[in-house]
């Protein structure tokens, strides 16, 4: 019974037992690792950008809270704040998706329209409509502050603190962090949108415990920024160079850590270590562990990769 | 001598009154073992309202129907424990030496391995498909399948490939002699499926060559390739007039079918027939001339075997265990993707238009290549191999099942454990002595004589 006689058919009788395992042909065809490439360190860095920005709106809204309870911070000077600040991001918001086009689609033509023509032009598209609608939300939440402030008024404010931070972890886990452009009719993801109903809910369920009703305004329209209209932002900053991602992330660290210390040293420290952490530490992780990484197919076994591209052509 | 033959309890979640590979399978082998002298009984779950209790199927075949509910795709729940008082009934009524549990996903059939052990029966497993390894739910179905082939007395699969394939997913390797290398189990077989002949003949009368049908039979399912037919099938249609499709089946890419039909306006080109019953699969085939198979994974393919025994030319992605089931001038092969099946298809075509494939001598050829007498044959030696060895105690089989890993050795090791001390708790609560047993089984010999 000569090893070299065997065949892998199965529509002959072979001169071998059913359980004979051919020394050189079996899981021949095996792959280890097709496709794989490897992540390096400074890459997940730059990726881990915007939770680490994520994290440091989240506690930047907190010692802006903090001070607003206290009564440190006089609640007009945030809705000053929060206002300048609308206007401002909404510019660099334009500019960008201005840029974007500009670079993404090479149409001469776009470039050569004059500057007014362009203005009048966005007026009357999005802007308009812009405006209008956060004239809305802004005169909304002015006439609701009084029943925030006193929805949950009634409840304790230990349950209160649990609550909030459950809230604004369940944020945290849920937010929307990828790269990857979004398609410009595309539908939010549902995680995306839980995400922000957390921070939003939270904001006001923390709102309850200000002293009074402008305060309580401030912050939930600071809240509706931070946690609404700034991951959106933080979307159109991908496209901009990495200096300015990184310098927007060192400013944003500094500043919410800059706020953190005043009121407490160990909570300052801690928010230092959870930044480290993921910005740094959390990318070396993963690049470490990618030595267990073990995928095992075998052409003849399974095909799910080809169809992926299949489907992605059509 | 025909006392020694051991008694068989086939069990798997998949049998009639489902129709499929498996189920076919279970019968086929069954009735075989039986014709061969054995006496097979088979457990699945009952099928509410009126497939439930005991039926006999012909030709004596027991079949017991355990009324558990069922989740998706005809499967049981993972019971482990519920299980355990109708199987222990069932296999000392019935004097069972051997349990053959079928498919990887029957949970029926994984429970019944684990139990077997305690009443002193011996396992057999056989497992039908290929699996990967990468998504959430290949690693959990993997998991299990590991810990309940730790014990297993011996796995057949029905092709190289799925043996490859079932080595790795149940990890049926061990240290060798010296402790240096990891060799295969020596108790894993390749045992393929078969096909009755006589079902698919060739049609009689010649196919016209004028118009060429290409048919495609299969569940319309992602894993079945249903995407490579919806990109291919219109690029065919549109460069051969001559070429019509028949698809039969049902599924969920159905509608990606009839959406491609509309939009290509094929609707006189590809013909939808629906589920076909498997009695009217050779009626299908016969229409046409190509057999197209564009699975994405497939551990033996029936189906390709049945169109290769009723005379059509067949064209398949090299995928799994086909290359394995037909000699190479029987079929064309292509990668699974648009291109390369549209070469293939084209080729095809040109062989069968020119009249250089012959369906009449296609049908002796593979007529010659499987039967069931042989599988059942052949099972037998497995069986036998079983029986002689040795049977392992339970301690042998705990370590065993420690070594499935840090986290999932202890938890399969205290269901081992639960599982015998309930075991143990119902040998008390329902004597054996108290049972029922059967006497006799089914003689169709008598039963005529009695008539």
């Amino acid at each position: 019974m000569s090893s070299t006689g065997w065949k892998k058919v199965l529509w002959e009788t072979q001169p071998f037992p059913d359980n004979y395992i051919h020394p050189h042909s079996f899981l021949s065809s095996l792959r280890r690792n097709p496709n794989f490439k490897p992540y390096t360190y400074w890459p997940l860095v730059l990726l881990s950008c915007p939770i680490t920005q994520h994290l440091a709106t989240i506690f930047t809204f907190l010692a802006v809270f903090v001070r607003l309870k206290e009564r440190w911070l006089d609640a007009r000077v945030l809705l000053w704040v929060s206002i300048i600040s609308f206007f401002g991001g909404y510019a660099l918001c334009e500019i960008l998706s201005y840029s974007n086009t500009v670079n993404g689609v090479p149409s001469r033509q776009t470039s050569c329209i004059a500057i007014p023509e362009l203005f009048t032009d966005w007026l009357h598209q999005s802007g308009s409509k812009t405006i209008k609608s956060s004239l809305l939300v802004f005169l909304a939440l002015m006439g609701l502050s009084p029943v925030l402030r006193t929805l949950t008024a009634a409840t304790s404010s230990d349950s209160i603190w649990a609550l909030s931070a459950c809230l604004f972890l369940l944020n945290a886990l849920l937010a929307d962090y990828s790269t990857l452009k979004p398609a410009p009719h595309s539908q939010e993801r549902l995680t995306s949108v839980l995400s922000m109903n957390a921070a939003i809910s939270s904001s006001v369920v923390l709102a309850s415990r200000l002293p009074d009703d402008l305060a309580v305004f401030s912050l939930v329209l600071f809240a509706v920024q931070l946690f609404a209209l700034f991951p959106i932002m933080r979307h159109r900053l991908q496209v901009a160079p990495q200096v300015v991602q990184i310098l927007f992330t060192l400013t944003l660290c500094v500043v919410s850590f800059v706020l953190t210390v005043p009121l407490s040293i160990s909570v300052a420290s801690i928010y230092a270590g959870i930044l480290i952490a993921v910005t740094f530490v959390a990318p070396g992780v993963l690049v470490w562990a990618q030595k267990y990484k073990k995928q095992v197919t075998s052409p003849s076994f399974f095909l799910a990769y080809l169809l992926t591209r299949l489907s992605a052509v059509r | 001598m025909k006392d020694e033959l051991p008694a068989i309890a086939m069990i798997s979640d998949f049998f009639h009154p489902n129709v499929g590979g498996v189920e076919n399978h279970i019968f086929m082998l069954s009735a075989n073992l039986i014709h061969r002298g054995h006496k097979v009984i088979v457990i699945t779950h009952s099928h509410p309202p009126d497939r439930v209790g005991v039926r006999w199927l012909l030709p004596g075949l027991k079949v017991y129907y355990i009324p558990f509910p069922t989740i998706a795709s005809s499967a049981t729940l993972p019971n482990y424990f519920t299980f355990l008082p109708y199987f222990r009934v069932i296999i000392a009524r019935e004097h069972i030496h051997l349990i053959h549990a079928h498919a990887s996903l029957s949970s029926l059939g994984q429970e019944a391995i684990l139990h077997a052990h305690h009443l002193g029966v011996r396992t057999v497993f056989t497992d039908h498909s290929l699996f990967g390894f990468e998504d959430a739910a290949s690693i959990l179905t993997n998991k299990l399948l590991a810990a309940a082939l730790k014990n297993v007395d011996a796995v057949i699969c029905v092709s190289h490939t799925g043996r490859e394939n079932t080595v790795l997913r149940g990890q049926l390797f061990e240290k060798s002699e010296d402790a240096s290398a990891l060799v295969v189990r020596p108790n894993v077989y390749v045992i393929p499926n078969a096909l009755v002949a006589e079902q698919f003949t060739p049609s009689t009368e010649p196919v016209s060559s004028e118009t060429i049908y290409i048919v495609v039979l299969s569940r319309l399912a992602y894993r079945k390739g249903i995407d490579l037919l919806v990109a291919t099938a219109p690029r065919i249609c549109s460069a051969f007039p001559n070429v019509k499709f028949i698809v039969g089946g049902d599924g969920p890419k159905l509608n990606d079918l009839l959406q491609v039909r509309e939009r290509h306006l094929l609707q006189d080109r590809i013909e939808l027939l629906g589920p076909v019953r498997h009695r009217d699969v050779r009626d299908v085939l016969v229409r046409g001339s190509i057999f197209l198979n564009t699975s994405l994974t497939e551990s033996f393919g029936i189906a390709i075997l049945e169109a290769a025994c009723a005379g059509l030319y067949v064209v398949s992605t090299r995928v799994g265990g086909v290359p394995e089931i037909l000699p190479q001038d029987m079929i064309s092969f292509a990668r699974p993707e648009e291109d390369d099946l549209f070469r293939a298809l084209s080729e095809a075509v040109a062989i069968v238009s020119k009249g250089q494939h012959d369906p009449v001598e296609a049908h002796q050829r593979v007529k010659n290549f499987y039967n069931w007498a042989d599988v059942a044959e052949r099972t037998e030696v497995v069986y036998d191999a079983v029986i002689k060895s040795e049977q392992r105690d339970l301690w042998m089989r705990m370590q065993r099942t420690m070594e499935l890993g840090p986290f999932a050795g202890p938890i399969y090791t205290i269901i081992l454990v639960v599982d015998c001390l309930f075991f143990l708790f119902l040998e008390w609560l329902m004597p054996r002595h108290d049972l029922d047993f059967v006497q006799m089984h089914w003689e169709h010999r008598n039963f005529v004589q009695v008539r």
